[in-house]
């Protein structure tokens, strides 16, 4: 996987054009886990909280 | 007497309306530029530099009514912040969420107005040899980032508007109000009273 997108100038000289797309279901999947840890520590939080509560 | 059900304003009119202008225009920015990476071909640059600018505009605008009408210290995060003690108006979460959309959205704009000398835009002359290409990448690598940082924020803030526990604060960015027990069960009244 690139982190970065490369170009040439008309020297043939290898440019910096930005970020790779490679980067972009990074992106989705990084927020898709946030969601997912936040799902899974709200259900178990839940149910502890049900059990002390009796 | 305070009653349970009082409502309580939480977001002026002009702010709700700020807030989702700028989500509309943050989809559209989105679209026009993710899109055709997928596949999906149009001549996305025009709605993208309008949409930008527009997108610039309200920033502006939330900037201006942020320094001279509301108290900027209410949404910035502080040390105190570490306590367990109940939260003024916004949460610790909420104020990191806004942080990062201000890192990314100011990022986005400066890059952004930068970069419609390269590619052009009707009201200004385009000059794509005011830089070096080395200095059009960094900025074109800076607007990448905030977009692929756009994608993440979007996902999580999202999530955590429609979680049922959260409701309120949804509905407050509808409507503007809170009822009073929904407030003070996360939040201590007193410091949002004095607007901390």
């Amino acid at each position: 996987m690139d982190i970065f997108r490369y170009g040439h100038d008309s020297f043939g000289e290898r440019v910096l054009n930005g970020v790779s797309w490679d980067l972009l279901p990074v992106a989705f999947w990084a927020g898709v886990a946030v969601i997912l840890v936040h799902l899974v520590w709200r259900a178990l939080t839940r149910n502890s909280g049900r059990r002390d509560g009796g | 007497m305070a009653n349970d059900n009082d409502k309580i304003i939480r977001h002026a009119g002009i702010d709700r309306l700020f807030h989702w202008v700028m989500a509309a225009t943050m989809f559209v920015l989105l679209a026009t530029s993710l899109l055709p990476l997928v596949g999906v071909r149009f001549g996305w640059y025009e709605v993208h530099w309008i949409s930008g600018i527009i997108l610039t505009l309200v920033i502006l605008l939330h900037i201006v009514r942020s320094l001279v009408w509301q108290r900027l210290i209410t949404i910035t995060p502080r040390p105190s912040d570490l306590s367990s003690t109940l939260p003024g108006k916004y949460t610790p979460a909420q104020k990191l969420m806004h942080l990062a959309w201000t890192v990314a959205i100011l990022v986005a704009i400066v890059t952004g107005l930068i970069l419609t000398v390269k590619a052009g835009v009707p009201f200004l002359t385009r000059d794509p040899y005011v830089y070096s290409l080395r200095t059009w990448g960094v900025m074109t690598l800076l607007h990448d980032l905030a977009a692929l940082l756009s994608v993440f924020l979007i996902l999580v803030h999202v999530y955590f508007g429609i979680l049922p526990e959260k409701r309120a604060y949804l509905r407050a960015m509808v409507l503007g109000w809170v009822r009073r027990d929904e407030l003070k069960s996360a939040h201590d009244l007193d410091r949002v009273a004095r607007g901390d």
